[in-house]
């Protein structure tokens, strides 16, 4: 085998553990120097190592009964910040080792020190544990020694190995030799930041579905001892009064996106009739004013119609002085007709807003073809209807084909802020529903169980939403 | 479509309005039915569209016995603007201020920032893999593992009660990025970039000096979606932030504050622990007003940057259109 090619295999080792390590970093499930159960369980290597804070935030009676040292924290905090630099480094020879020989005898550099640095550190680890292990209080520090030290330990042998190994195969670089690298790689590693913040936001979220298999409270640790299998998905249609809530949020979250869909025609024949009137001034007024409810939050929404509905609100207080009513009535806490509030309040808030892309339409639409119309004798609403709504019909069958891909997401704020005792069950959708019963109740494997449901089926019906909108229009949506 | 000839069409079909208009000037029976009742109800809907916010404002300006007893309807009377000047006694109001402000300049800086420069790499079409990677980015658009999973992620990552959960995962924004991608392609010319890589620029330098100066308009458009966003975030303050009440968003605030101080008399025996001080209730302010205030201290904000941000609003709708 030529020098060039081993040195090509002995590079794929080195980038794979320098990424693994580096997603290790990350899981606190992964964290070798949690070696005390003072230590928070969502404390990742990387938080050990950055946040001193954080890592002793448990262990204020710790120290003060003299249960731990506090410089057994101090080794632990600075090891585990080495292991994170070393790694680092690692990582960042695994980046150079994309470029040219300069580049790679650097990046080799950078991780042969880097890994030995991180290695010598698990020693650190090591004793610290051992410092906390002799502790006069075992029931309270808890000390724990994590089995995936060994591991640890092993990649970044491994890893000191190869890099060493990869110093002598690249060698010493020619001195005039400069830092290249190929266009593409360089493009590649400016854009891989973004990838793994990507990855690390979106993706990862998804391991979190192992939930829904395990008997799970907040705070405890996953192991296969809580493996339940499929218990709460059966659970969704054997325990009566589970069934008995879902169905009643299905029928809440079906009516509610119902109606959105029911008038999502409403923008359409906004933005023709705004385009009937021939005073632009007034246009751009009545454009200006209906499109800022948008860009209030549901809370402010909350807050407007509170001081417009409840019982010393606008409505009230006017009746009042009119002499109608004898005292104030709150709308606000009533459960009558809570369908049809929440969709008039999606319209106060969206419809001028979502106008403004057929208003766009229209201006869009060829004149000539109203020229026409107009010399064959069509009158104003014959235009409208053989003229502009078919101009405007592809963007209205865009939107709504989303908007039944997205039947199920309502989205949570408005009905969270408008939710009280006396409609909470015709206002409670699905995204309220994982809400209440994941982060309020705590509930958490079911109502990973309903989410999880959720976003299948979601993107289930936007990939059949796509398919019609090809099938039809021969174009797709997403 | 770029966003010049978007314009360049508008001012036509302008120009045709008028030119028809001046065309038409004997308007039939039936039109002049029709304009009335056009023009009343677009009328009545804008007003039901501002009259809230006007309502909400006097009754801030107003004199509080008046608002209390509730005959302040239509015209401020007893304008005075203590109310304003009691909120700084409102405990917390001002670090939730201090906050939303500090996470909207950040977050939005960030989010730009980083769209562009993902917009302008996912254009270079030697990068390795890249249309990989674009549709890596761009189909998270598409699922998400549901609100807890992203609670539970959250918690991993160890970012729960901290102020950088506002920050971190707003920064790579897929929809943004497909926006700037499109702006790049369609409104900034090739050559350009051609010329300036053959002089010997770096992509860095390139994205420096050309595409960030060029494509001022569409970072403009999603940097106000984007410090709107942040403005009115509420959701993972309400989510993330559960032990840390020092980092709630304004908007978590508000909420609060809307649903604790329901009643006065429950507020009076609560006291401080409702989050309002004593001596606010102690001057005779009732809860409503005080609610009324802290909500218009938050939509003033929004209305102040709106009339300068409209133009971008709709750009910003409209590439997306053209996106669809």
């Amino acid at each position: 085998m030529s020098k060039e090619k081993l040195t090509n295999v002995v590079y794929y080792p080195y980038r794979v553990i320098s990424v693994l390590l580096l997603v290790i970093l990350f899981f606190p499930g992964l964290n070798v120097a949690r070696i005390s159960g003072l230590i928070n369980r969502s404390t990742s290597l990387l938080t050990t190592g950055f946040s001193y804070g954080n890592l002793i935030s448990n262990f204020g009676r710790a120290f003060k009964k003299g249960w731990v040292m506090e410089s057994t924290m101090h080794l632990l905090n600075v090891s585990s910040l080495l292991i994170c630099i070393g790694i680092i480094a690692c990582a960042v020879g695994a980046c150079l080792s994309l470029g040219n020989g300069k580049c790679r005898f650097t990046g080799n550099l950078l991780s042969t020190v880097g890994s030995i640095v991180a290695a010598f550190s698990m020693w650190g680890i090591w004793s610290a544990y051992f410092q906390v292990a002799a502790t006069t209080k075992p029931s309270k520090v808890e000390p724990m020694f994590q089995n995936f030290f060994y591991i640890m330990l092993a990649m970044l042998v491994v890893m000191v190995v190869v890099s060493v190994a990869e110093c002598f195969l690249v060698g010493v670089p020619a001195k005039d030799e400069k830092f290249e690298m190929e266009t593409k790689f360089r493009l590649f590693l400016m854009f891989l930041p973004f990838i793994l913040l990507a990855f690390v936001f979106c993706y990862l979220p998804l391991w979190g579905w192992r939930y829904a298999f395990f008997d799970y409270k907040s705070g405890d640790t996953l192991s296969m001892d809580s493996f339940v299998g499929f218990k709460w998905f059966a659970q969704l249609v054997r325990n009566k009064s589970t069934t008995r809530d879902i169905i009643n949020v299905m029928k809440n979250t079906l009516a509610m996106s119902g109606l959105g869909i029911a008038t999502s025609w409403m923008p359409m024949a906004f933005a023709i009739f705004l385009s009937e009137i021939k005073n632009s001034k007034f246009r751009r007024f009545v454009q200006t004013f209906t499109t800022i409810p948008n860009f209030i939050s549901w809370v402010l929404v909350f807050a407007i119609a509170f001081c417009i509905f409840s019982t010393d609100g606008f409505i009230s207080s006017l009746m009042i002085n009119l002499g109608v009513w004898s005292e104030g009535k709150n709308f606000l806490m009533s459960g009558s007709h809570t369908w049809i509030k929440m969709l008039l309040w999606g319209l106060w808030k969206g419809l001028g807003w979502s106008a403004i892309i057929y208003i766009a339409g229209i201006s869009g639409i060829d004149q000539q073809l109203y020229e026409a119309a107009t010399v064959d004798g069509a009158g104003r609403f014959q235009k409208m209807w053989h003229v502009t709504v078919p101009g405007l019909m592809p963007t209205f069958y865009v939107l709504l084909l989303m908007a039944v891909a997205g039947i199920l997401s309502n989205g949570m704020d408005q009905y969270l802020v408008f939710e009280n005792s006396s409609n909470t069950n015709q206002i409670m959708v699905l995204d309220l529903y994982v809400y209440k019963m994941g982060i309020v109740k705590g509930a958490i494997p079911l109502s990973t169980v309903v989410g999880m449901l959720k976003s299948v089926i979601s993107v289930t019906l936007l990939y059949v939403a796509n398919t019609i909108s090809k099938m039809i229009r021969g174009e797709t949506i997403v | 479509m770029s966003i010049s000839e978007t314009a360049r069409m508008e001012a036509k079909a302008e120009r045709e309005y008028e030119k028809k208009h001046k065309s038409q000037m004997r308007l039939k029976p039936s039109d002049i039915v029709f304009n009335i009742i056009n023009y009343t109800v677009f009328a009545a809907f804008t007003i039901v569209c501002i009259f809230p916010f006007y309502y909400l404002f006097i009754n801030t300006i107003s004199d509080n016995e008046l608002v209390r007893k509730g005959l302040i309807n239509f015209v401020p009377r007893g304008i005075h603007f203590e109310n304003y000047i009691r909120l700084l006694q409102v405990n917390d109001l001002f670090g939730s201020f201090g906050i939303t402000f500090a996470r909207t300049v950040l977050g939005t800086l960030l989010m730009v920032l980083a769209s562009a420069f993902v917009g302008y790499l996912v254009t270079q079409q030697d990068m390795w893999g890249r249309s990989f990677w674009y549709r890596f980015l761009v189909i998270t658009m598409y699922f998400n593992a549901g609100i807890i999973p992203w609670y539970l992620n959250m918690a991993m990552l160890g970012l729960t009660n901290t102020f950088w959960a506002y920050i971190i995962p707003g920064i790579v924004a897929p929809y943004n990025i497909i926006l700037v991608k499109t702006y790049i392609e369609s409104a900034i010319p090739g050559e350009l970039q051609e010329s300036a890589s053959l002089d010997g620029a770096s992509h860095l330098k390139i994205f420096w000096t050309i595409i960030l100066p060029l494509s001022k308009p569409i970072l403009a458009t999603i940097a106000i979606f984007g410090a709107v966003g942040h403005w009115n975030s509420f959701q993972d303050s309400l989510i993330l932030m559960q032990s840390a009440p020092k980092l709630y968003t304004l908007q978590h605030r508000l909420y609060i504050y809307l649903n604790t101080t329901s009643n006065l008399s429950a507020l009076m025996s609560a006291g401080s622990t409702s989050g309002i001080s004593k001596s606010v209730l102690d001057s005779a302010l009732n809860g409503k007003v005080i609610k009324y205030t802290i909500a218009m201290v938050t939509i003033i904000p929004i209305l102040l940057v709106y009339p300068f941000m409209q133009r971008y609003f709709e750009k910003g709708i409209m590439i997306g259109a053209v996106k669809g």
